[in-house]
């Protein structure tokens, strides 16, 4: 536990002061917004974009980064909606709609492993060109019909129904989470992906699998992603390949903020998270403190430099984002 | 040769240029091009439809581009097909405003003839450029945020408060809705209040999310939300069912796709939706390609057209719970063939639903 603290806590001590003084000052605004039917809100709207930020730690973390997120979150939330009961087709593949739709990211994610590692194509450009290959299964399965919309209640209800006080697609987030923590901990993969991202050359001279680590970051990632798109695609109760849409800006912000380098070797998966909760909170609050819509977006952008500067100032060194 | 003959040679010539340039474009050099903003929201699938629709009916391809959101992407795929050599007969319906300008005179230089819809910037107008930009044609904004707030205002009594989820901020087609929202609200209920406004970038998602901020900061004072398409209407419908609140709050949008349209009928949350508007967007590309293609054969010459008919308002419809169903036709399968069989019976701007109701001197972009 010391050492999963001592590895965490480098530099999120000013993130979560941020995120607790946005807390107060929103709070004082409105009291509504330290409700507990806010926070189960707060909890509710970070879940999806919690998931994603796990896998794209992992890849940001070894120098690299995933853009193919929307297009693989698209792809993955049309194929589970069209094989679970819903209102376009009548299939119902039950727990192997998640498995196809679930491999239909790690596929995605090797897709562009494989382009990045074997044929020394950048992240950038190997993921980006996933997210438009994604998209376009989405795309696809959408095609002209009707929107296809959950049937089953159970599962449409899922992702909102409390379980003790806290909504289940936030345990979901949770799971995924601790997960990813244990992982990049507590194994030699995640130790072995900070390696890379301070020196692949010593890395791979000290005999760590560069490629094979490589290849599944991005698969893993691919996996969320697709993880992602189903919980999305349960929360909104339709299907649509746009599904991922704007998550992209939530989760690497997120992750730079919370002390991510861009530039990989340093960063942790729960200082992502906070990165996330901190950009949730910031547009939740705003919204219940009664910011106008047409001020909101500069107001956003404002607080978030000051945050960010404030958190970034005694590590300015250490945050490498300027590059 | 003397100058007579030789002035003589210069008029015959500049007549038969000129008699060129102004000559009916044969139906086998045409293309019909449908530009639009993407191809998976159910308006633009719609759009792509009445150009098929179109296109099979009169016997000349189509094209269509997808912009993919993306103004530069729209530009480039109506660029290469210019390219092509053939005219193009285009309904473009612009990503933003600011792309009109750029086509119109793409178009233009290609000899070609474009209807742009829904975003001009207002003081750019068909009238000023010529006749290859034939027309710009929309279906009124305040007409529609108007429907919306009369059917929640009714639905509610005459009083409590109302939410609203505007599309983008800049758009004029979400700015002209809630202004006719806020307009009706304004002139004829004064015990309606409106609470908050939310824009959600016409995302359904963003709708759900927007939804449950406003649940969270007024509870049960939120009697009616307003969304300014029916897309985000899905989303916030869902927040507000996921609240325990969704049978004792009233909706209206601007769309009636057939989710809506499926929830409406159902009663779904003690008959949540209230008011919808009705236009089709097979019937606007449908009109669109139309126009340019009467003024590319000749059989209109747009700059002898009144204003009205170069900057047009169409008819929208105020849908409600009780009149649906004269409205179910319109989605039938074959219904964009019968929509076109009487455009091209009745001319672009007396076809049932949407006629052709004003325009011209005042700023159609602005309504």
């Amino acid at each position: 536990m010391k050492h999963l603290l001592s590895n965490e806590s480098k530099g999120p001590v000013g993130l979560i002061v941020s995120v607790i003084v946005l807390i107060v000052v929103f709070s004082f605004l409105n009291p509504r917004f330290a409700s507990v039917e806010n926070l189960q809100n707060v909890l509710f709207q970070s879940s999806v974009p919690l998931i994603i930020v796990v896998g794209a730690t992992l890849v940001i973390i070894m120098g690299s980064i995933d853009l193919s997120v929307q297009g693989v979150m698209g792809a993955a939330g049309m194929a589970w909606i069209l094989i679970t009961p819903n209102t376009r087709t009548e299939l119902d593949y039950g727990a192997w709609a998640w498995v196809i739709a679930l491999a239909t990211g790690v596929l995605l994610g090797l897709f562009a492993g494989l382009i990045y590692d074997k044929l020394k194509v950048p992240s950038f450009v190997a993921t980006l060109g996933t997210w438009y290959v994604g998209l376009g299964i989405g795309i696809m399965l959408y095609g002209n019909g009707l929107l296809p919309s959950l049937t089953n209640e159970t599962l449409a209800r899922w992702p909102t129904r409390l379980s003790l006080g806290i909504p289940n697609s936030f345990w979901l987030a949770a799971a995924v989470l601790l997960l990813g923590v244990l992982i990049m901990n507590y194994t030699r993969f995640g130790r072995g992906l900070l390696a890379i991202g301070n020196n692949e050359i010593i890395a791979r001279s000290s005999g760590i699998r560069v490629s094979r680590y490589k290849i599944l970051a991005l698969s893993i990632a691919g996996g969320l992603s697709a993880l992602a798109g189903i919980l999305a695609t349960m929360q909104l109760g339709s299907g649509s390949s746009d599904i991922g849409s704007t998550q992209l800006f939530t989760v690497i912000p997120a992750a730079v903020i919370g002390g991510t380098a861009l530039s990989g070797g340093e960063g942790g998966i729960m200082r992502s998270a906070l990165g996330v909760f901190l950009l949730i909170i910031l547009n939740n609050g705003l919204v219940l403190a009664g910011v106008s819509p047409n001020y909101q977006q500069g107001v956003f952008g404002l607080i978030l430099i000051i945050a960010v500067v404030t958190v970034a100032w005694p590590h300015r060194s250490r945050l490498k984002v300027a590059k | 040769m003397n100058v007579k003959s030789l002035l003589l040679a210069g008029v015959s010539a500049s007549v038969v240029a000129g008699a060129a340039f102004a000559a009916p474009v044969a139906k086998e050099d045409m293309v019909l091009v449908v530009s639009v903003i993407n191809t998976t929201n159910p308006y633009m699938i719609s759009n792509i439809e009445g150009g098929k629709a179109l296109s099979e009916e009169l016997g000349i391809p189509l094209e269509i581009v997808n912009s993919n959101g993306s103004s530069q992407t729209e530009i480039a795929g109506i660029m290469s097909i210019l390219a092509s050599g053939k005219t193009p007969i285009m309904f473009v319906n612009t990503v933003a405003s600011s792309d009109a300008p750029t086509i119109v005179d793409a178009v233009k230089q290609a000899g070609g003839y474009v209807t742009i819809w829904w975003n001009k910037p207002a003081d750019y107008k068909p009238q000023d450029v010529g006749d290859n930009f034939v027309a710009f044609q929309k279906i009124p904004g305040l007409s529609s945020g108007a429907c919306g707030a009369k059917a929640i205002a009714e639905a509610i009594g005459g009083k409590g408060n109302v939410v609203l989820l505007p599309g983008v901020p800049d758009s004029t087609t979400s700015k002209t809705r809630v202004a006719g929202f806020r307009a009706e609200i304004e002139a004829n209920w004064p015990d309606i209040t409106i609470l908050d406004e939310r824009p959600s970038n016409w995302d359904p998602q963003l709708g759900a999310r927007n939804a449950q901020d406003l649940i969270v900061k007024y509870g049960d004072q939120i009697n009616g939300v307003w969304s300014a398409d029916d897309g985000m209407q899905i989303g916030a419908m869902q927040s507000f069912e996921n609240a325990g609140l969704l049978d004792k709050v009233k909706f209206a949008s601007d769309g009636l796709y057939p989710k809506t349209l499926e929830d409406l009928q159902s009663g779904r949350g003690n008959n949540a939706i209230v008011g919808e508007t009705f236009h089709r967007g097979y019937m606007a590309s449908a009109v669109g390609l139309y126009t340019a293609y009467l003024a590319a054969t000749g059989e209109i010459v747009p700059s002898e057209l009144s204003d009205d008919k170069r900057e047009s308002l169409f008819q929208l419809s105020c849908v409600t719970p009780s009149n649906y169903e004269q409205y179910l036709q319109y989605d039938a399968p074959d219904a964009p063939a019968a929509f076109v069989d009487r455009l091209i019976a009745n001319g672009p701007w007396a076809t049932e639903p949407m006629p052709l109701v004003g325009g011209g001197a005042a700023a159609a972009a602005e309504w």
